[in-house]
């Protein structure tokens, strides 16, 4: 028995969304997925819209309810761009200088520590004992008794803790033979994601706080670099699992270093990965909020400090948001459009696999 | 670590050029490589991740006092965590609880029904392992547990704590965030003109940050002098003060945190969609498969691995909710938007260190539970199921 | 440079898939590892050049000990299945890497490069990436970077495989004349038997881990020492045919051949080349068969005869006839073997019953 082909269906639906010929829209369909793309650009660029037009409002365009349209509906004026940038051009300046330095350096941190842990996980085996891992924990919590609770300086304690772990795992640990994989350690670096900043934020301000490093520049790249590198390591993994294991051995037999293959073989190729991972921690590192409200006061307080600042008060001040937050939008937007072509793919190869 | 071999020199008589000595800083780093690689990383995340994991434990079993000179911690054994699950601050991190309806009761014993039955599948299923069960049971109780709690502080005259708080802000948002980017994505995976644009545009709301989104939300959402005044007086909304309703403050927050989401879900799943094999669905096509049938038997397969994970990332990122409620709404009326970050924020502004260092680890658990759970009962299997 | 192994042995956790691997390998020679897949050649070519690491054995290059001697000081040069050209190197920078490496001051490096890419008649295309190229083209690229630096041991690892097969049939002549050039002595591992029988000097024949035969293609081909050497090498393979041999004569389905020496072994093979027989007409020859099919080749038939052993599956020979050679499928007919040409194999052990 065969099945009959469907027959060629007639009428006004088949006419409006049944497709001439595969590979275009039928009328109806186009008129439909072009209406829902004009209404998602709509939604996505009036609020940007809304900010570009407020930056150049007075506060009276403002309160006296909504304006749409400069030159129209009121006079632009440029006072608030003048206040920020001219007037206090200094406190405007001072953050985002700090803000460039502090998401610069700690992503170019992040992504080299975290891509090479990745591609270590991905190309050597790791048989790290079970045991040396549970003496180091035990090193941790001797300094942190130590310092809290009986006031040994940090750096003393610090040389106990490390000499504690030292003691066990060269001696308790050597008679256990449990061992983790290459599977724990990258489920281990991976689920650091998961701890909630909060958590983190107390201790470190504390930490920071003990070594005199609170409010530096230091302080906030190591700490941004050391929370975005799970998502280095989940997105670079996977990507570099896909690059042939032939053209390490290759290189390899060509008489280069590990170094020099990581370097002049892998991650040349791996620039997709690298540059669609950059931009996520690039843009999480710029954007950041509560660690900075943590660990940053004056010296290296960060944009979003300042925007959410002009919550000031007498009020919110709109049209300095604007400007502040434009001021914030406009470079990675920049590298995002320089970057385009390798954000999907890049994205994409450690989603698949991740 | 790895394996103890010996670099020598290589010394032959053909070779033109022989390589260097096996000395030297760089033959060192060599030799070393397989630990000079991942080290930076360990260290590093043990000093800020399992470090300040232990001193939040420690903190969360004290209380924090000034003290002359400094501070002193005072041990307090699990009075922030019974403080917070019975206590003064149940109200706060729990909800309100109000008189459970019928109703109610039914759908909690639903509830409980078909999370015994979904573990008696297990069991029956002849692959039931020790560690599975283990893992199911924990999920289940957490499951329960969240159930029961949704289900009497919605009762009449109850009330959400920041931890349904939160939950709500991962569930609803993360679903409205999903449904929405997927069909945008299936909207520029048609044959369009001008997709890079829309590509573009409908990435950029990722890069604005969080607390410019609040506040462009705010403008926004103002009903007499936001731009959106006419659509409300319109309808007659325009005396109405969002801020003061508790669910309308609650969707603020999700809308701005899904204007911004969407953008990164979208951008993978369209390459998702892209990268899916042309000829599977053109075979699909001459088989006489309508649009529904392609999607579901050969798109939805092919996507689905890629969206379960991407969909972890967002999970995670998701219980971390601040900088939307803060700002939007400082967690207003009452405590009604306020997440388990921004209440641990709170305690931590009131010197209440104990007490934020407990939220923050009821926090912990909750979010390790639940993206441990979706990681092992659908990323894995969906991978496991189209890989 | 005289490469020897020394019972090399390889375990993959519980699974062994090399056993006491030993041979010497001749300086100049050009020796090829030859087995079905799976049984071990690659990982013995990679344990040679330091890939893997070795579970038990030694290996020496010249009179040096290489075991515990990374890839990079063995003085070994590589070629890979998939060539491992890197994608975003030009031709000229794959070329010119080993060099590169090993601090060649970059004019004489250029000047070295240009002379290895016209021995592989890639001069015009230095500038180019490998996308740009074809598969031949591709290979020629791996084998200049291997040629540059002029070193101690060529491996290859089924180099030609993903070729098509006119330019497989070129670029074995293209290889074998290369080798004999340079005179580097060279480990090249294929499935392939008419590459082995080609290019080798000496084949070494693997099964399973274990090494079969060590020899001259001709000798393997003439006096294969097992069944699986002797099925393995000639295309089409030697026929083999079942049954049963005591006292010195060997009964097959429907035939009995004596052997003219007193020998009992119980079941055994009977094997021979479809060059080695003909077809007869029906009663004349050694073994009754009707004709199966038959496929005219270019310079001569080969026709596929159907044993009558009473399975009920078919059991089949080839015999290579004469170009001319025409007959009905179906027909009755016999099959006449040179006994000369006959070899006997003992069915259970596998080995050879010299008679």
């Amino acid at each position: 028995m065969t099945a009959a082909a469907p027959n060629q269906p007639k009428g006004l639906y088949a006419k409006l969304f049944e497709p001439k010929r595969l590979g275009i829209m039928a009328p109806g369909t186009s008129v439909l997925v072009y209406a829902g793309l004009l209404f998602w650009t709509i939604v996505v660029l009036f609020p940007l819209y809304w900010l570009l037009v407020t930056s150049f409002k007075l506060p009276i365009d403002v309160n006296e309810g909504p304006r749409y349209l400069p030159f129209v509906d009121y006079e632009p004026s440029l006072h608030a761009w003048d206040y920020l940038l001219v007037e206090v051009g200094g406190d405007t300046f001072r953050p985002y200088v700090n803000s460039v330095i502090i998401a610069a350096i700690s992503t170019i941190l992040a992504v080299l520590a975290g891509s090479m842990a990745a591609y270590a996980l991905a190309r050597i085996t790791y048989k790290p004992r079970f045991a040396s891992i549970l003496s180091f924990v035990v090193g941790i919590i001797a300094m942190i008794v130590l310092t809290v609770v009986a006031g040994v300086p940090w750096w003393l304690s610090l040389i106990v803790g490390l000499a504690i772990f030292a003691l066990l795992a060269r001696t308790v640990a050597r008679r256990f033979n449990a061992r983790l994989g290459n599977g724990d350690i990258l489920f281990w670096m991976i689920s650091q994601r998961i701890l909630p900043p909060v958590i983190v934020a107390v201790p470190v301000y504390v930490m920071f706080q003990r070594i005199g490093l609170l409010d530096t520049h230091i302080a906030m790249i190591i700490t941004y670099a050391t929370v975005n590198l799970p998502i280095v390591v989940w997105l670079m993994h996977d990507f570099f699992l896909s690059i042939p294991r032939d053209l390490d051995e290759s290189a390899e037999m060509d008489g280069a270093t590990k170094f020099q293959i990581f370097f002049d073989i892998v991650l040349p190729l791996a620039k997709p990965g690298i540059a669609a991972t950059s931009l996520l921690v690039l843009v999480l590192a710029w954007n950041e909020y509560l660690l900075a409200l943590f660990l940053s006061s004056v010296d290296a307080q960060t944009m979003p400090l300042l925007v959410a600042a002009q919550n000031a008060t007498r009020g919110p001040q709109w049209w300095s948001m604007s400007v502040l937050i434009l001021l914030m939008i406009i470079p990675v937007v920049l590298i995002a459009l320089a970057l385009q072509r390798f954000i999907a793919k890049g994205l994409l190869v450690g989603a698949v696999k991740g | 670590m790895s394996s103890d071999r010996v670099n020598t020199i290589g010394a032959s008589a053909t070779a033109p050029q022989a390589l260097g000595a096996g000395r030297g800083m760089s033959a060192w780093l060599d030799r070393h490589s397989s630990k000079v690689f991942i080290l930076p990383a360990v260290i590093v995340i043990l000093a800020f991740s399992i470090f300040p994991l232990i001193v939040s434990a420690y903190l969360s079993l004290t209380r924090f006092r000034l003290a002359p000179g400094g501070f002193e911690l005072r041990w307090a054994g699990f009075r922030n965590f019974d403080r917070l699950l019975f206590g003064s601050e149940q109200y706060h991190f729990l909800g309100t609880f109000g008189a459970v309806g019928w109703f109610g009761w039914i759908v909690m014993l639903g509830g409980a029904g078909l999370i015994i039955w979904w573990l008696v599948r297990y069991w029956i299923s002849g692959r039931a392992r020790v560690l599975g069960t283990i893992g199911r049971l924990i999920t289940a109780t957490v499951g329960f547990g969240i159930v029961v709690l949704a289900t009497v502080t919605l009762s009449e005259g109850g009330a959400f704590g920041s931890l349904m708080v939160t939950l709500f802000y991962v569930t609803v948002g993360c679903s409205i965030q999903f449904a929405i980017a997927l069909g945008l994505a299936l909207l520029c995976a048609k044959p369009i003109r001008g997709r890079a644009f829309f590509r573009v545009v409908f990435f950029m709301p990722l890069m604005v940050t969080p607390v410019g989104i609040a506040y462009m939300f705010r403008m926004l959402a103002d009903m007499s002098k936001g731009p959106l005044e006419p659509i409300w007086s319109l309808f007659g909304f325009a005396d109405v003060a969002w801020a003061n309703d508790a669910w309308a403050a609650r969707m603020v927050v999700v809308i701005g945190d899904s204007w911004q989401w969407i953008a990164f879900i979208f951008i993978v799943m369209l390459a998702a969609l892209e990268s899916q094999p042309r000829d599977q669905i053109e075979a699909a096509q001459l088989d006489g498969a309508g649009r529904w049938q392609v999607f579901r038997d050969v798109t939805w397969p092919t996507i689905v691995p890629v969206a379960a994970t991407v969909m972890l990332i967002r999970v995670i990122e998701a219980f971390k909710i601040i900088d939307l409620p803060n700002v939007l709404t400082n967690g207003g009326p009452g405590i009604a938007t306020e997440s388990m970050t921004l209440h641990a924020f709170f305690a931590w502004r009131t010197q209440d260190l104990g007490g934020s260092a407990a939220i923050g680890y009821m926090l912990l658990f909750v979010a390790v539970v639940i993206c441990v759970s979706f990681f092992n009962l659908v990323v894995q299997r969906q991978k496991a199921r189209f890989t | 440079m005289q490469v020897t192994l020394d019972k090399l042995s390889k375990s993959f956790g519980p699974v062994q898939v090399l056993y006491d691997l030993s041979m010497v390998v001749e300086e100049g020679e050009f020796l090829v590892l030859l087995g079905p897949s799976g049984c071990g050649k690659t990982t013995a070519l990679r344990m040679i050049a330091g890939l893997e690491e070795v579970t038990s054995g030694r290996v020496h290059i010249g009179d040096r000990d290489v075991t515990d001697i990374l890839p990079k000081y063995r003085d070994a040069a590589m070629v890979f299945q998939s060539y491992a050209l890197y994608p975003h190197k030009t031709v000229a920078e794959n070329i010119g890497y080993p060099l590169k490496l090993r601090k060649v001051p970059p004019p004489e490096r250029d000047k070295t490069v240009r002379e290895v890419a016209a021995q592989v008649q890639l001069e015009d295309y230095l500038a180019r990436y490998p996308r740009e190229l074809s598969g031949g083209q591709r290979q020629r690229v791996a084998l200049a970077r291997a040629i540059i630096r002029r070193p101690a041991v060529f491996l290859m690892d089924e180099p030609l495989s993903n070729l098509d097969a006119k330019l497989r049939v070129h670029m074995r002549a293209e290889l074998k004349h290369m080798q004999n050039t340079l005179g580097t002595t060279t480990i090249y591992v294929t499935h392939d038997q008419v590459e082995a029988m080609t290019l080798a000097h000496r084949v070494a024949i693997l099964n399973h881990g274990r090494l079969m035969q060590f020899d001259q293609p001709k000798t393997i081909y003439r006096d294969p020492a097992n069944l699986f050497v002797a099925s393995f090498i000639g295309s089409p393979p030697m026929n083999m045919v079942d049954g049963n041999l005591s006292n010195g004569e060997f009964t097959g389905p429907g035939f009995a051949h004596n052997l003219g020496r007193n020998l009992s072994v119980g079941p055994a093979v009977i094997g021979f080349r479809p060059e080695d027989c003909s077809v007869v007409a029906a009663g004349n020859g050694l073994i009754p068969a009707e004709i199966y099919s038959n496929e005219l080749i270019g310079d001569h038939t080969l026709v596929t005869c159907e044993l009558h052993d009473g399975s009920g599956t078919p059991h089949t020979v080839t015999v290579k006839m004469d170009k001319d050679f025409e007959a009905e499928m179906g027909a009755e007919i016999a099959i006449a073997i040179d006994p000369s040409h006959l070899y006997f194999f003992d069915r259970d052990s596998g080995e050879r019953l010299r008679v």
